[in-house]
């Protein structure tokens, strides 16, 4: 489980706050989407949990246990995380990137391998095809496969995704996002999956959690959140899209 | 002679000078490397330590090749191999510092995040991101560092390391042609077997790509990745093919002869080294060639030599600074008593000739004319085109003393090089030259040297100067050397640097005609 206590992040000693005040709770193998437009604190949110930033203040729990006092190492090496910008590494090949995190765990490397083909066959990459290229030898969609089979290699309990699917196109996207719910099913694993998209956050959540500016919005069940929405925000963030989609089905 | 002969004749010493360029440039950049890429990661890592970093390897770039080596010597006390090494190393320094940060800092945020957040330690990502992604750019470095080192190496020649600069040297000061392509050439091959070696190498540490797996190329990498090797294989080989090769201090019971570059140094260099060879038991180690005045006395005055030939004038003036003395016997009283105090260098009995400046016209020119001495081309003076040095234009004791002191200036000044002077002169294309006294060329080519009549130049008589210390404990040197006092005149010299320069004999077995015609190389009298 993870818990956010009061959660606060300046950047410029408390001038400005990215991140206010921010209390959540993942419970144990739920999906929970961070949803909210740019400069809401969502990454920020994200970064926090595995201390790639460290909150100015509040608390964040892992496990009952406060990250601060984690080795920030080993804490990062127990959550899974994929990146906005995929951030392959480039010189290594793709067997190599899926297998970095047991090889800095040190593990045997017939089982880092063995691993590492599991999890290209699990996301869909055919290991024979694909273990010896190179990242730039993939097309984005496929790269970010391994972004996701590298980020589940060690078999962390946690999930944090920032934006996995940002920059790929509508197709590919939806194709990742119908497998990654399938994935769900078998890893039972605690995701935390930051997006701008409401749609794509609809698909994947089990419960939403708005961000607006910083601030916690409202958090719940899809159902909850959109047939009582708890500010004018919230009501005003699904009520556009609702009306192009109204519109768009009378065009059809 | 023939050109198949020259180099035949050349070969060993040719192995051993490519030896030594290699092992002076291998050296260097492998010290180099190991210093310049530490300090790329610490100012990468470190941002206060960039500036200070990039700026202080900027700025050993810029220091001059010559004043470089004035200044190790200066500060190690020592000429040969070691100076020229650190002086490489502090010019390579530049492009492996400059792109091994590049390189590092070249890696995009994207993965360096990445790095980051998956839970690579500081040194982890450095060992297993960073530096792999930036390898090429600090090969790349690597690659620039050496084949300049190549170029550069040839200077270490000045300093008495040897090298393919030795024959560069040699083949300036006896205006040898054949000597300079000798260095040259290898040089220039060699700059391009080490660009070519490294960017193979470059090529084999690439990662091979889905497509290239199995073809024949890539089966041809590991073999890539060992040429700098050969290169250095070679070198190692070249360098035991020669004779054995000339270390960094003078062994015990030898004496350390210096010259500089140019004829009449190397001269006087063989005389004095003969001298001692016949007539004493001490061993002589010649380290000629080098690099100007201020080389040979920072050697000399730091006791890596023990003895060279310098010039009243030139250690007056250039030395110790001194304003120009016209008395001969009080320029020498002068340099003798400075050089005891400061240096604790002592000026034996000079050899007799004053290798000044001379205003030299044509002989002809001169008996139509009557010129005899400098103040008779007053009259004419505006209608003459004078060819001088570039120094002599703009030394106090050059032209702009000279017009002063005679109350004219020529029609027409051109600044040539010395050599070319005396060529223009014979070729009818000047008609006044700044000759050197005793240069060869005077006789040579029928010049016409004019006396100095209001005693202008500055004397530059040149005796043999040796290390006190030296002295003390070989009282027999100053025996050995004594012969030499007083028995070259100007015209001997001139006939002696004539031999070397036109004749093209080599500056050893002209000094042993000379030594072997006055009777002076059997030992003890």
């Amino acid at each position: 489980m993870i818990v956010l206590d009061k959660v606060c992040k300046s950047f410029d000693d408390g001038a400005t706050f990215a991140v206010r005040s921010l209390s959540l709770e993942v419970a144990e193998g739920e999906t929970l989407v961070l949803l909210g437009s740019s400069g809401c604190g969502k990454t920020t949110t994200l970064k926090m949990i595995n201390r790639l930033i460290e909150p100015t203040a509040g608390t964040i729990e892992v496990d009952g246990r406060n990250v601060l006092d984690y080795d920030p190492v080993e804490l990062r090496r127990s959550i899974g995380y994929v990146f906005q910008g995929i951030g392959l590494f480039p010189h290594l090949t793709i067997e190599e990137n899926v297998e970095i995190v047991p090889r800095l765990l040190g593990w045997p490397s017939s089982e880092r391998r063995e691993r590492a083909h599991y999890l290209l066959e699990l996301v869909g990459l055919t290991p024979g095809e694909f273990a010896w290229r190179f990242p730039d030898e993939l097309s984005g969609g496929q790269q970010q496969r391994v972004g996701l089979a590298r980020a589940l290699a060690a078999d962390p309990a946690y999930l944090l995704m920032d934006e996995p699917f940002g920059a790929l196109d509508a197709l590919t996207r939806d194709t990742l996002q119908q497998e990654l719910l399938s994935l769900r099913q078998q890893l039972e694993k605690t995701i935390i999956f930051v997006t701008h998209d409401i749609f794509e956050a609809l698909a994947l959540a089990d419960r939403l959690a708005i961000l607006h500016a910083g601030r916690l919005e409202q958090v719940g069940t899809n159902d909850e959140v959109l047939s009582s929405p708890a500010t004018g925000f919230v009501r005003d963030l699904f009520a556009k899209p609702a009306k192009q989609l109204a519109a768009f089905k009378e065009m059809l | 002679m023939g050109t198949i002969e020259f180099v035949a004749d050349r070969l060993p010493e040719l192995w051993l000078r490519t030896g030594e360029h290699i092992r002076l440039t291998c050296v260097s950049t492998a010290v180099a490397i190991l210093v310049g890429i530490p300090l790329g990661i610490i100012a990468s890592r470190i941002s206060s330590l960039r500036g200070p970093v990039m700026s202080a390897v900027g700025i050993l770039q810029t220091i001059p090749s010559l004043a470089m080596l004035a200044i190790l010597l200066a500060l190690l006390g020592r000429i040969g191999a070691v100076p020229a090494i650190v002086a490489l190393v502090l010019y390579a320094l530049l492009p492996i510092v400059r792109n091994t940060l590049a390189g590092l800092e070249g890696v995009s945020p994207e993965v360096m995040e990445a790095a980051q957040g998956i839970g690579m330690t500081d040194r982890q990502r450095l060992r297993i991101v960073q530096l792999p992604l930036a390898k090429p750019v600090i090969v790349a470095g690597i690659r620039t560092a050496a084949v300049v080192g190549v170029g550069i190496a040839t200077l270490s020649a000045f300093i008495g390391a040897g090298g393919l600069g030795q024959f560069i040297n040699e083949g300036l000061a006896l205006s040898h042609t054949g000597l300079i392509l000798l260095g040259a050439i290898p040089a220039a091959i060699l700059a391009l077997l080490v660009d070519w070696s490294i960017g193979a190498a470059e090529w084999g540490l690439r990662p091979t790509r889905q497509a290239e797996r199995g073809t024949f190329t890539v089966k041809l990498k590991p073999a890539a990745l060992s040429l700098p090797l050969v290169v250095v294989a070679l070198g190692v080989g070249a360098y035991f093919m020669g004779p054995g090769g000339r270390g960094g201090q003078t062994a015990a019971g030898t004496i350390g002869i210096a010259s500089k570059n140019f004829t009449e140094q190397l001269i006087l260099g063989e005389l004095m080294g003969q001298l001692i060879e016949a007539r004493t038991d001490l061993g002589v180690e010649r380290r000629f060639n080098l690099g100007g005045t201020m080389i040979c006395h920072e050697a000399i005055a730091r006791g890596a030599i023990e003895v060279y030939a310098e010039y009243t004038g030139t250690g007056l003036t250039a030395v110790l600074k001194h304003d120009v003395v016209a008395d001969p016997e009080e320029a020498l009283r002068i340099v003798r008593e400075a050089y005891r105090e400061r240096f604790g260098v002592e000026w034996l009995e000079p050899f007799g000739f004053n290798n000044t400046y001379t205003l030299t016209v044509r002989g002809d020119d001169a008996q139509r004319h009557g010129w005899q001495k400098i103040s008779d081309l007053g009259l004419t003076a505006s209608e003459l085109r004078a060819g001088f040095t570039f120094e002599f234009a703009e030394r106090p004791d050059g032209y702009p003393g000279l017009r002063d002191a005679y109350g004219f200036s020529f029609g027409e000044m051109r600044g040539l090089e010395p050599a070319l002077m005396y060529e223009a002169i014979a070729r009818d294309q000047v008609d006044v030259i700044c000759a050197f006294a005793t240069d060869g060329r005077i006789a040579a080519y029928n010049l016409k040297p004019l006396e100095d009549d209001r005693g202008f130049f500055p004397p530059y008589h040149a005796a043999p100067i040796v290390r006190a210390e030296t002295l003390r404990e070989h009282p027999e040197l100053r025996e050995a050397l004594a012969p030499l006092a007083g028995a070259l005149d100007d015209a001997t010299m001139q006939r002696l640097n004539y031999e070397v320069d036109e004749k093209k004999r080599a500056p050893a077995d002209v000094a042993r005609e000379f030594l072997v015609s006055h009777d002076l190389l059997r030992k003890g009298e």
